[in-house]
Order: structure tokens, then C-alpha cells, then sequence
């Protein structure tokens, strides 16, 4: 059922429905435009894309312009070519010709069609116009007098993020691009529009006047402010972070950023702890070289008795320094390993992967009719995941609904409510929504890692995925017993969870309230779940970590280590899909890769770890997990009947507190962690959030 | 010029020697055309206007002007066949002659003294690397015969291990150069008066124009002031080079589009064709 | 164009089987010509640390001429025994006549042309970063 055209007179077959734009793109051909971008509505207002089209009396848009049986396309005619030309001069008679101070040179849309399709001299004589900047928050800068009124910013406010915050007034000449009022563009997303917009009108405020696109360095890496795994390109120049765009992964982030993942990357360069310091005699801590210590803490490794060595991981810590830190606690006969993050211990706990993963995959909501989210708002802790909610809540009528806070989503649910009670009348189908998650054929069952931090986690554990594993069942036989839709989701709030899971860690820090440790290795825990206070007097206090935040002030020994930009590491989604992060720049002062720091440790304490690199680090992981070697690619879990039974053994009550969300406005969204309390833009977003 | 190419003929017959003819590629004139019959169209011309007062210098033609090298060519090849392996024209209308290494002084001394030739001026000389050949180094030299005013450039070859003849007993400015293809390549000069390096530093160590030498270096001198003297020490880079990332998203030369692999008809539709 | 004399100088070197000397004809003659350098060094050794006031013994020296011919004892091929051994006259000579400086001469003594680099991983760990 697809339909031929002909495109510089050779045939194409395009699905009927598909835009004369779409069809040049399959014939190799490129249209030039601004206003039409693949991920948002057509709007055909800036008129680049005109091409010739035969038996047509005038050019026309072809973003606008769905493909007829044996259309005959001319995009390389002289008709087109003049009609560009044309469209060019006018989009330049406004436009000013600051590129050579304007942040978008190098990578500007309509710096580079003009050199290709514009006219090679100027006609123009008269003024221009100019437009009044607007303040729209500590993000993004405006410079509204270059804008063309393209209009993607404000379809993407409007589509994707789900803020109306943007929009035009004026007609003609005099329309402009604006909030009405003057605010604060307040969205996680709204980093995005600097790289939609196709000028230099929307840049980015804190990496404005820094660099030229052309002289930097992209690395292609993952990032960790979330536990989706966004991918993403850090830019570099000599040694410095200089931006963080958004890469392409239709499977995770598609081709958007969250604001805490574009431009919390100052905070790697403030409070850093850049040389190794031991807590001299004065109480204090002072630097020393690494030589002196690493034997310190060997020697307190060896002499501490096994039951009393313990670790707690945070929540950026990777995979390789994991298996690392496993072997050696292991090597010395301990098994205090912690996370930070709490999960549930009752039933099955972390030994079953369906327990703790987004089964379902990110890009599976999608193809989902019914979403119901329990105890998380996922605008804030994962804003990739609620843009596809949003997404297909627009396009596929996807119902939602929400026991928990009640929080703008940016999408309209049922909410029912945020008791814990809920839970046990849809366990058991007394609730009047129980009906719909019956009549679903696929729905979702998210449930925020928050619930499990609750005394009552494990009750909510066992209410959750008794609700799954109901809808399970139910929705199979709806679907005529298609056994291929998984139902329970677990939301993750931090980037190492899934893997220190998968690597048999304990989540939570119970194992060390219930064993006061003599020696406590800290990697990069700065939640605060442990200080001084409730630690035994005579504790050793290691801290391997990055930023001297909560923890680093009250460690006896700091080893310095590298921050997710400046190593080569895996990190396992919320789904359990592995990826790389790239090393892009090296790590400040005399801070070392986290891995190596305890592989160094090893060998002082005279107990070396067999692996010297990185491969050999990761064929020792492939050992203990295989699924954190395999790329890119999610490993499924499938045991949710066995853990849905596992989990009615423990019964602890349900709690009477509200199920709540710690983050429910925007002002929450920006400071979360190490990175982001030690960025300065993140201060600034807090801020003009709070204050409006 | 035209004496010249007369007297050429004239050689040619005394002679009696076939000009050699080495293949010849893209962009390459061979000679292998008589000479009697390239030239026969300016020869008829008994004799060309010399410029005076009353009538300027014109520019003469590109056409005559390579015709003119290529007459030449040919007849240093034929003087000359053992010695030149190749001559050809470049695309700019300059002519090389391609010489055995072993011979380089008899061509450049039948190139000086030979009255119809008088390339006494050595305008320049220097060497060209190219390391995946099995002689890297190319020794080019440039030359300028003043009373015909013509530019004739003779290349050879050699290896690092190969010493070449020195042309400093020819041309004496060949001296310095020498001494600096020595220094910049460590091409060895044989019989060369006073071989030494010319503009390295002292225990300088290297050859830096040879293509495996870094751009950077190997080492760095500084003048320390702990110790009152100029210290050598290991290259560090302060700075990382600079990497300039010139892609544009847009397609910028149409006319080398590649065409992709169109999605193939529908299979109800090939059958109807 | 450069193609063709590629192959023109591929021939070329292909003719010339009998490999030219530089100047010594086989191995024995290359080897008299080393020692004989090596002399004319061994008894500079005086004249010049008088010349550049090095603050080293004679047999500080003498080792050091020595360790630098030892650094290209494994050449085998006369010719580039002879390019060693011209390069070497040529240093002799701007030694001799005082063309160098003194830093030039305790670049030898002071810089060690190649530092030790740890091979094992904890050496690596503590020197260097990555």
C-alpha cells in the first residue's frame, strides 16, 4: 500500500500519508528548513523547505505537503532554487549579522543554508528590526532580535515538555516570541530549545561566550544525574567540560536532555577533591601525596577483623569500581557491602531482577494502554520517562493514574488518592479503578524506589506486585494469551542501583547499623544516611570519592577519585541495559579512576587484585554478571509469579502515612546530589524556581 | 629559442640517439612525437620578432612556451639517455627531468656548460620525503637558465643509508643547501666540502623535515635558572593541538550526493512491469 | 605524476642491486674507522672538560663516550655504521672547536635521554595519571 513518486525523476516508494519532504529524504535529499522538526507537529510557517512540483503553479511546502500518487518532486529545479533564494533574503532582512559574536556560529541552521542555498549578495537597504530580549530564567539566554519566527520553541514547550509557557504575540513584522509576562520557562526540558532552535536566538546562558562549536572535542557518553541513562556528548576544550548536549537513543532519552543532565556539569568543577588527605593531629585533614595514603589505610584493612570492614556505595558509583571494591572486601573475608539507596529485603528481595528493574523498558510505554505510577513523581526523578508518557498519553490515548502526591505531570491522570490503603483495595479489587487495570491490555505498574525507603516497604512491595502480577494475567488474557507483556516497574532515583544490585550488594544501610563497623569505606555516599553521629567512636572513616560534600568532612583518610565525565565506566539503567560512559577529559589534581584507586589499595595491603586494566576489570564483571558486559542491550527478567509469591511471605503492615514524593516542584528538581549541590547554575535554577 | 631548437635538430642528427621513453600517466606528456614535427609550425616562421623599443615584450603563449620545454625535453634526452630515466611536463607547464641518482653530475654539469642549454643558476635545491617509497627521499633541484630564461627543475633519489654525489664542484651555491637537506634529512652528500649542520642546535639529534619526526619534537630547552645554563628536557605539551571540527549537517556539494538505497518497489508492483 | 616516478624510483632501486658504500667498503674497514673514532674521542676526553669546566672525573667521561658507542652496538649495516661514525666525527669536531656550549656538553651527564618508566600497575598509579 505505498505509493510512488518521482523525486529529480526517479521513483520512490513512500508510504501514502508521508510528506514531499519525507520522500526527498528517502531519495537522498535534503530540504533545506527551519520550522519542521521530525519529533514536533508541522507548523509550515517558515516557507525554507518550498520545492517545485509538477503541474503545481507555485512551489510548495513541503513539510506541509502530503506525497500524491505519481507526484512529480523537482527539489533541485531552478523553480525551487529560486524560491529559496528568495525565502532566504527575507528571513535575513531582520535578521542581524552578529555571527561572528553570536554562540550559535559554527553550528547555526541558517548560517549554513544560506552559504548553500541562499543568494550570494544583498539587496537589502532598509533598517532592520529589532526585538527586545526576554529574561526566561538562569538557563537560557535570549537574543530575540536574531529569532525567525521558526516557532519550534513553542511547539516543543507545548508537545514535549507540556509547559504553555511559551508563545507569539504580534503579527507580521511585529511577531514575537515570548512568555506574555515575564517568568521563568519552567520545565526540566527546557534546555532542549537551545538545540531546536535554529538560530542563535535561544543559547545556553551558562556556556555563553565560552567556545566555538568547530574547537571542541565530543565524547560520546552516558549520564548519571538520573537512573535512565541518558545518552549524551560531553564537549571539551583543554581539559574542560564545556557543555553536554543530547545524543540520539530512540530506546532512552531520543533526542532530548533533562536541564539537570545539560547543565549541572559546572558542579565537576567546584568543590573538587583533587589530592589525596589524612586527619593530621590537630584534627584537621591535610593533603598528602598518594604514597603515604594508601599504606594508611591498607594497614587499617589488615589489621580490622573481617565482621568489621564495611562499605557503602553511593549513588555514582560505576560498575568496574563495584566489582573492584567486591573482590577486595571479599579478599578479606568481608561482606559488608552496602548501597546508599534502600530497597526492600523482605520476600525475594534484590535476588530476583524482576524485582528491582523497569521491566517494561522506557520505550515500552509506548505500546502501553494504562499507566498507573504509585508513590513517584517521575517528571522529576526520571524526566526522560515522563516526556514518554507524555508522549504517548498525546498519541496513544494512554490513561494514566497516580496514587501518590498529587503533582503537575504535565499530563492529566486519576488520582486516587495517596493512602496506603489504595494499594491493598487494588491488591485485592476493591477499588473502583481495579475495572480498568482488568479491562487493560497492556498496562504499566511503575513504582518509585522511594516507596521502599518507608518502614512499610516491604508490605508495598508485596501490595505492588500482587496488583502486577494480577494485571498480568488479566491483560494476557485480554490480549489472547500472548504471554510477552511484563507489568511491574521499578523507577531507580540513582544511576548505580541496578548494578550494585545485579553485583549482590545489600541495598540499604543496615547492615552497618546492625554491625557497627571499625573500618567504613565510603564511595561516594554523601546522602547522609551515615555521619559521625551514628557510627562507633573509634570508626575509620574511608572516603573515595569525588566532591568533599557530606561525608568528606568527617572521613580520616580522602582518596580522590574521578567524576563520570573523566573515566571510561559502566553504568546499568533502571531498565538493566549496560552502557559506557567515555573518559573526556582527565580527572583533576592528582584524583585517579575509583577502580584503580582500589586496585592500588589491593596491592598495598598485600592482597592484589588480578586485573591491571580496564578489559580485564570488565572480563572479571562478565564473570560476575554477564549482562554488565553486554552493551546496550537490556537483559530481561522474568520471574514476577515467583516473586509476587516470595513477597506475600513477609507481611509487615501497611503504614497509615501518605505514600509521598520528596520532589514535588520544580525548586526540588535541581539539587539532588554531590554534582548538582556543587553547581552553581543548579543554585540559580533553584532559586528563580522558588521565586518565580 | 628558436636558434636553439634548430641547432637541437641538428645535435640530434649528429647523435643519432632515440630519445629513451619511460610510460607515462595521467597529467604526464610523453615525447615521443618527432621533433621535426612538433616544431614544424614555429620553424617555418624563419625567424621570431625580437621586442625593440617600439614593440614590447609580449608574453609568449602557453602553447609555444610548452612546446618550447617539450622540444627541449626531448633533446636532453636524447643527449643524455642513459643518465634520464624520465622527462615530463606538469600540469603548470614546468619541466622535470627525472635523473639516476648515480649521474646527477654529469646532468647538471651538460645542463651548465652545454652552450645550448646554460643552467648555471641553481636557484634552488631541496628534498621531499615520502616514506613508503623505497628511495623516501626526492632530491629536487631547481635551475635557471639566465640567457634563455628558462626554469628546468631535475629530480632523483634517495635512500637515508644512500650517499648522493655532491654538485657543490657545479654549482657552489649548492653548498649551503646541501648542508641543509643533510641537517633537515640526513640525505649524506658525498664529496661535499664541508658537510655539517647548518640549522640545528648543537647535539641536536634527528632529522626534523624527515615525515616520522614529531611534529613537537623530541625534546625541549629552556634556560633554568637553579642551575644558570639552557637545559634540555623530555616534551610535554602544555596545550593539546588544536583538532577543528569543520562538519556541517547540511548537505554542502550536492553534485557528489550519494545515492542511497531507495526502499524497493512493492512486490505486486514489479510484477505488473 | 608522482606515481610514475614512483616506479621510476622503485626501478631504480631495483637496478642498483650492488649496494654503493659510503665509504667503507665491508665490515672490518667500517669497524677500524669506529675505533679510530673512538681514540680520537678517548683522547679529547682532557681537552674537554678543561674546555667546558665540566665538574666530572676523566673516567666520568671516558664512560660516558663510551656508553654513547655501546648505545649503537647493535647496528650491523656498514653503511649506517658510517653515518654514525660521520655524525660522530661531526660532533667530535664541534666539541673540539668549542662551536658547542656548555650546556650542550652536560646535556650528555645531566639529562638522561630516556627516564625509567614503571611498568606494574601500582608504579603507574602513583607516577602517573591515566
Amino acid at each position: 500500500n505505498r505509493v510512488e513518486v518521482f523525486v529529480n525523476d526517479q521513483s520512490v516508494w513512500v508510504e501514502p500519508g508521508s510528506t514531499v519532504l519525507q520522500a526527498c529524504e528517502i531519495a537522498g535529499i535534503q530540504i533545506p528548513r527551519f520550522c519542521y522538526h521530525d519529533r514536533l507537529s508541522v507548523a509550515g510557517n517558515c516557507r525554507m523547505c518550498l520545492v517545485e512540483i509538477e503541474k503545481s503553479p507555485k512551489p510548495q511546502a513541503s513539510c506541509a505537503m502530503p506525497v500524491m500518487k505519481g507526484m512529480r518532486i523537482k527539489p533541485d529545479s531552478d523553480v525551487s532554487k529560486k524560491a529559496r533564494e528568495g525565502v532566504m533574503e527575507f528571513l535575513l532582512a531582520n535578521h542581524p549579522l552578529d555571527c561572528p559574536i553570536c554562540d550559535q556560529g559554527g553550528e547555526c541552521d541558517l548560517q549554513d543554508q544560506s552559504m548553500m542555498f541562499g543568494s550570494d549578495r544583498s539587496r537589502f537597504l532598509e533598517s532592520k528590526r529589532a526585538v527586545e530580549d526576554k529574561n526566561i530564567g538562569p538557563l537560557i539566554k535570549t537574543i530575540m532580535t536574531r529569532c525567525i519566527q521558526c516557532t519550534r520553541c513553542v511547539r516543543f514547550a507545548d508537545e514535549i515538555a507540556g509547559v504553555s509557557d511559551l508563545g507569539t504575540t504580534g503579527r507580521g513584522n511585529d511577531m514575537q516570541i515570548g512568555t506574555y509576562v515575564e517568568k521563568m520557562f519552567t520545565s526540566e526540558l527546557s534546555g532542549n530549545v537551545i538545540d531546536i532552535c535554529p538560530v542563535g536566538a535561544l543559547t545556553a546562558k551558562p556556556s555563553a561566550f565560552t567556545a566555538r562549536p568547530w574547537e571542541t572535542r565530543k565524547t560520546e557518553s552516558v549520564d548519571v544525574m538520573d537512573a535512565l541513562g541518558s545518552n549524551i556528548v560531553v564537549s571539551t576544550r583543554t581539559g574542560d567540560v564545556l557543555r553536554i548536549l543530547p545524543r540520539l537513543n530512540e530506546e532512552i532519552n531520543e533526542e532530548w536532555i533533562s536541564d539537570k543532565t545539560r547543565f549541572s556539569y559546572d558542579g565537576l568543577k567546584r568543590q573538587r577533591l583533587t589530592q589525596p588527605m589524612i586527619r593530621n593531629e590537630q584534627g584537621g585533614l591535610s593533603t598528602c601525596p598518594w604514597v603515604d595514603a594508601l599504606p594508611m589505610v591498607a594497614d587499617k584493612l589488615m589489621a580490622t577483623a573481617p565482621e568489621k570492614i564495611s562499605a557503602l556505595v553511593g549513588g555514582f558509583t560505576d560498575a568496574e569500581t563495584l566489582v573492584c571494591l567486591k573482590d577486595l572486601l571479599n579478599r578479606f573475608d568481608s561482606e559488608g557491602l552496602c548501597t546508599e539507596e534502600l530497597f526492600v529485603a523482605d520476600g525475594s528481595g534484590t535476588d530476583l531482577r524482576s524485582n528491582y528493574l523497569l521491566n517494561s523498558s522506557i520505550s515500552g510505554v509506548e505500546e502501553a494502554d494504562l499507566v498507573l505510577l504509585i508513590g513517584t513523581n517521575p517528571r522529576y526523578e526520571a524526566p526522560m520517562f515522563n516526556a514518554r508518557i507524555r508522549k504517548a498519553w498525546i498519541h496513544n490515548e494512554l490513561e494514566v493514574a497516580v496514587v501518590g502526591s498529587k503533582v503537575d505531570l504535565t499530563y492529566s491522570y486519576d488520582h486516587l488518592g495517596d493512602s496506603p490503603q489504595t494499594l491493598k483495595q487494588l491488591a485485592d479489587g476493591s477499588h473502583p479503578f481495579s475495572a480498568k487495570l482488568k479491562a487493560a491490555k497492556k498496562p504499566i505498574v511503575v513504582v518509585g524506589s522511594e516507596m521502599f525507603t518507608r518502614e512499610d516497604g516491604g508490605a508495598i512491595h508485596a501490595a505492588v506486585s500482587t496488583i502486577a502480577q494480577k494485571a498480568r494475567l488479566t491483560s494476557t488474557s485480554n490480549r489472547g494469551g500472548e504471554d510477552d507483556w511484563k507489568v511491574l516497574n521499578v523507577l531507580h532515583k540513582v544511576a548505580s542501583q541496578v548494578a550494585a544490585l545485579d553485583l549482590g550488594y545489600k541495598a540499604g544501610p543496615d547492615h552497618i547499623r546492625n554491625n557497627p563497623p571499625s573500618l567504613l569505606f565510603l564511595l561516594g555516599a554523601d546522602e547522609g544516611v551515615v555521619s559521625r553521629e551514628n557510627l562507633p567512636k573509634d570508626c575509620f572513616v574511608v572516603y573515595i570519592g569525588t566532591h568533599g560534600d557530606v561525608s568528606a568532612p568527617f572521613a580520616d583518610v580522602i582518596l580522590p577519585s574521578a567524576a563520570y565525565t573523566e573515566k571510561t565506566a559502566t553504568y546499568v539503567n533502571t531498565e538493566g541495559r549496560a552502557q559506557q560512559s567515555q573518559s573526556a577529559v582527565s580527572p583533576p589534581g592528582s584524583a585517579r579512576e575509583d577502580w584503580k584507586i582500589i586496585r592500588a589499595l589491593s596491592e598495598v595491603a598485600g592482597a592484589s587484585l588480578p586485573y591491571d586494566d580496564i578489559d580485564a576489570v570488565r572480563s572479571r564483571m562478565g564473570e560476575m554478571a554477564p549482562n554488565l558486559t553486554r552493551y546496550n542491550h537490556v537483559e530481561g527478567a522474568n520471574y514476577f509469579k515467583q516473586a509476587q509469591e516470595l513477597a506475600q511471605l513477609a507481611k509487615p503492615k501497611l503504614l497509615d502515612a501518605p505514600l509521598k514524593s520528596s520532589q514535588l516542584t520544580l525548586a526540588d528538581f535541581y539539587m539532588t546530589d554531590t554534582i548538582t549541590r556543587a553547581s552553581k547554575t543548579m543554585a540559580k535554577c533553584v532559586k528563580a524556581a522558588t521565586e518565580g | 629559442m628558436a636558434s636553439l631548437f634548430r641547432s637541437a635538430l641538428r645535435l640530434r642528427n649528429c647523435f643519432g640517439i632515440k630519445a629513451s621513453s619511460i610510460g607515462a600517466k595521467n597529467g604526464i606528456s610523453r615525447f615521443n612525437v618527432p621533433v621535426c614535427a612538433k616544431y614544424s609550425n614555429v620553424a617555418s616562421n624563419d625567424e621570431i620578432i625580437q621586442p625593440t623599443e617600439q614593440i614590447p615584450a609580449v608574453r609568449v603563449p602557453a602553447e609555444i612556451a610548452r612546446n618550447k620545454l617539450v622540444e627541449y625535453g626531448n633533446f636532453v634526452s636524447e643527449c643524455l639517455p642513459k643518465y634520464i630515466q624520465q622527462v615530463q611536463i606538469t600540469h603548470t607547464n614546468e619541466l622535470e627531468l627525472l635523473v639516476d641518482p648515480e649521474y646527477i653530475v654529469h646532468v647538471l654539469t651538460f645542463l651548465k656548460d652545454n652552450s645550448l642549454s646554460q643552467f648555471t643558476n641553481l636557484s634552488d635545491f631541496t628534498a621531499v620525503d615520502v616514506p613508503t617509497r623505497p628511495c623516501r627521499f626526492e632530491l629536487v633541484y631547481n635551475l635557471l637558465s639566465i640567457p634563455y630564461n628558462q626554469r628546468i627543475r631535475v629530480k632523483t633519489y634517495t635512500d637515508e643509508l644512500t650517499a648522493v654525489d655532491s654538485i657543490c664542484d657545479v654549482h657552489v651555491g649548492a653548498n649551503w643547501y646541501e648542508r641543509e637537506i643533510w641537517d633537515m634529512f640526513g640525505v649524506f652528500f658525498k664529496n661535499h666540502p664541508d658537510l655539517r649542520r647548518i640549522l640545528t642546535d648543537y647535539g641536536f639529534d634527528g632529522h626534523p623535515f624527515r615525515k616520522d619526526f614529531p611534529l613537537t619534537g623530541y625534546y625541549e630547552v629552556r634556560y633554568d635558572d637553579e642551575t644558570e645554563r639552557v637545559v634540555r628536557e623530555p616534551m610535554e605539551m602544555a596545550q593539546e593541538f588544536r583538532k577543528f571540527d569543520l562538519t556541517s549537517p547540511w548537505e554542502a556539494f550536492p553534485k557528489f550526493r550519494k545515492t542511497p538505497e531507495l526502499p524497493p518497489p512493492p512486490a505486486d508492483q514489479e510484477e505488473k512491469k | 605524476m608522482s606515481s610514475t616516478f614512483a616506479r621510476a624510483v622503485a626501478a631504480g632501486a631495483a637496478k642498483r642491486v650492488p649496494i654503493k658504500p659510503i665509504v667503507s667498503a665491508n665490515p672490518d674497514q667500517a669497524k677500524r674507522r669506529v675505533l679510530t673514532l673512538y681514540k680520537q674521542w678517548y683522547r679529547a676526553v682532557p681537552l674537554i672538560i678543561r674546555t667546558y669546566q665540566l665538574p666530572y672525573a676523566v673516567e666520568t667521561v671516558q664512560e660516558k663516550i663510551k656508553e654513547q658507542f655501546m648505545k649503537n652496538s647493535h647496528v650491523r649495516d656498514v653503511r649506517a655504521i658510517d653515518i654514525l661514525i660521520i655524525k660522530g666525527e661531526m660532533d667530535l669536531q664541534e666539541t673540539l672547536l668549542n662551536w658547542k656550549q656548555d650546556c650542550h656538553v652536560r646535556d650528555y651527564f645531566e639529562n638522561p635521554t630516556k627516564v625509567q618508566e614503571p611498568t606494574d600497575f601500582l608504579g603507574k598509579f602513583l607516577t602517573q595519571k591515566h
